[in-house]
């Protein structure tokens, strides 16, 4: 059994698709009565999803990191009533997610998909999207995902990676339901031309390079965990200083996903993104609150990320994708806080 | 395709009876659409219909199946609602969740409860499970504190648990006036007058965080091994599922790994006592 699932998936694998730009953007705009497709786009000043239709389909962006929303959004939305009815949402294509960002879905599957208690409302979501990842080819300022045993490229977790080269779209298939896809919805041709397929590795290989190049002095993933774990109050109270609690860290991490439930007349649950770092997070109703403390907060933070999860589940909750440097008003930058904690 | 199980929908339970403990302790005597089952000390989100939900373990019989009370502090804003709440009216019941107290591990031992004031709700319930069972334990000793005789819950229940072979009660307050016959001083004094065979003892503590952290460091002093040492976690339970984080203890979710915890399980956990 296990041989013949490791064959289907190896021949998934190792399948390429090739199709002209044109004929994938007028097959994408055709699949828009049936999807409802997202894409990450270039706006002008950032890079983040929106609904694709005839007037921003040339201006997807790709190879490129990284959008400013997190994938876990579409699965986990900020605030939702899981008190309804679930009612069937349109099936989804979403465009774009770095690997980083498919990868999170990991810790996401494992907390939400939890055979003891299954949140159907994420069930459903990641059951009707079919997820097209973005080889990335460039990096970003803060991106890390090779410190962290990620690699820029999608190879498992979503269903298809797009490469765009020239005026062709290529395919790379990754899952079943990315097989199917691509073989039955979209006018793809098998590519066979084994020095496109090489000239992608290549490109894969070079960013993998400038990530081990830029990500230098950053301890990995086998590493963060001891650090944070014996690292002493100085180095919070230090970093917490210029945290103002506003918790945008958590909001914009692909992995945290803490919520709040808020009751509303007629025995109604709004669950509602919530994070760590608001004061009164843990505090119960006797008054006692263990992360009272801001710095004794900002501490959770990266023990719940490097030691707690990885001892709960399958592997540390940061995916490098530096969107928490990025967001922090603070200008709090957790590379240069592991930089410091590996002297 | 089966039919989906929704994990945050409430079941609604018919509010038959209210019971006043003391002047900020109410047991809600509650009577669920359909058959609520639980075992002794895991708990349930409990609702007030557009106020909010708070996480209590019930202070019943968990072998009784059509009936559940739940015993409520009036501390903060849903509970303080709750307490205005009349018979007839409805609540939300979610649960039951966590891991109760392992009454199986208890035969053939001496079962030593420590608890102080609405500490006493999870321990009635398991006294319940206790006296159905009692045949295969040596002895039960309840050491109880409240802060005053008013204080002190359950008072009929009290008197028929010293009716009980096997079964033995001990109670101080904080403060005593000129009703009370029993001690006084903080709980902990009480244990001074346990006599236990401690190699054949469980020890099982619950109430307010300070009585939680000094009983269990005496009871340690008197030789209980880590192991044989259960303490019900209170944290900030929201979703009773294990995935709203607020009330991870380290690693542990204290909704789904507990709240029942032996000490040596979180001992090295950081705030266990707070």
């Amino acid at each position: 059994m296990f041989n013949i699932f490791m064959c289907v998936y190896l021949t998934l694998m190792n399948s390429y698709y090739s199709i002209k730009r044109e004929s994938w953007e007028s097959g994408i705009i055709r699949l828009t009565s049936s999807y409802n497709v997202f894409a990450v786009v270039d706006n002008g000043y950032s890079f983040d999803y929106e609904m694709v239709d005839n007037r921003n389909i040339s201006s997807i962006v790709y190879n490129k990191p990284k959008p400013s929303t997190p994938l876990k959004t579409f699965f986990l939305p900020v605030r939702e009533n899981v008190t309804s009815e679930t009612i069937s949402e349109k099936a989804r294509i979403i465009i774009g997610p770095p690997n980083c960002d498919v990868e999170a879905l990991s810790i996401l599957d494992e907390i939400y998909l939890d055979k003891s208690f299954e949140d159907v409302f994420y069930r459903n979501r990641r059951d009707n999207t079919i997820i097209i990842s973005s080889d990335c080819f460039e990096i970003q300022d803060h991106c890390h995902c090779i410190s962290y045993n990620i690699n820029p490229y999608s190879t498992s977790k979503a269903d298809v990676a797009v490469i765009l080269r020239n005026d062709q779209i290529l395919l790379r298939v990754i899952s079943e339901k990315g097989d199917e896809f691509v073989k039955n919805r979209l006018d793809a041709v098998p590519l066979t031309d084994r020095s496109e397929i090489a000239s992608v590795e290549n490109r894969q290989h070079e960013t993998v390079e400038v990530l081990r190049r830029t990500g230098k002095g950053l301890p990995d993933y086998k590493t963060t965990g001891s650090l944070v774990k014996r690292a002493d109050e100085t180095i919070w109270k230090k970093y917490s200083s210029r945290c103002v609690s506003c918790g945008a860290c958590t909001a914009i991490c692909p992995t945290c996903t803490c919520f709040l439930l808020i009751d509303k007349p007629g025995f109604h649950k709004v669950k509602q993104l919530d994070a760590c770092q608001y004061p009164g997070f843990e505090r119960v109703a006797g008054g006692e609150d263990a992360l009272g403390d801001l710095p004794q907060r900002f501490r959770n933070r990266y023990m719940c990320k490097y030691v707690w999860k990885p001892s709960k589940f399958k592997g540390i909750a940061c995916t490098g994708c530096g969107r928490c440097i990025e967001a922090c008003i603070g200008k709090i930058n957790k590379n240069e806080l592991f930089r410091e904690l590996a002297k | 395709m089966p039919q989906q199980v929704n994990i945050y929908k409430p079941l609604m339970a018919k509010l038959t009876r209210v019971i006043d403990e003391s002047p900020l302790i109410k047991t809600f005597v509650l009577q669920p659409e359909k058959e609520f089952t639980f075992k002794t000390g895991q708990f349930i989100e409990l609702s007030a219909d557009g106020i909010g939900e708070a996480p209590f373990t019930p202070s019943s019989s968990p072998l009784v199946k059509d009936m559940l009370e739940v015993t409520v502090m009036k501390t903060g804003y849903v509970t303080a609602h709750m307490h205005n709440m009349k018979p007839g009216e409805y609540m939300g019941i979610r649960g039951p969740f966590g891991r109760g107290y392992p009454v199986e591990k208890f035969n053939d031992k001496e079962v030593l409860i420590l608890g102080g004031g609405c500490g006493f709700a999870p321990i009635r319930s398991l006294l319940y499970n206790l006296i159905a069972i009692k045949e295969n334990l040596r002895k039960v000793t309840l050491c109880y504190g409240s802060k005053t005789p008013e204080d002190c819950i359950y008072k009929p229940y009290i008197e028929e648990l010293r009716r009980i072979p096997k079964f033995e009660v001990l109670r101080s307050v904080d403060k005593a006036d000129s009703s009370w016959n029993e001690r006084v001083g903080v709980v902990t004094i009480l244990l001074d007058d346990v006599k236990a065979d401690i190699k054949n003892s469980v020890a099982v503590v619950c109430g307010p965080p300070v009585m939680m952290k000094y009983g269990t460091l005496k009871l340690l002093q008197m030789g209980y091994p880590e192991h044989d040492i259960y303490l019900s976690m209170e944290k900030n339970m929201s979703c009773g599922l294990g995935k709203c984080g607020h009330c991870m203890m380290g690693d542990y979710f204290v909704c789904k790994d507990g709240p029942v915890f032996t000490y040596d399980e979180i001992k090295d956990h950081p705030n266990i006592w707070n």
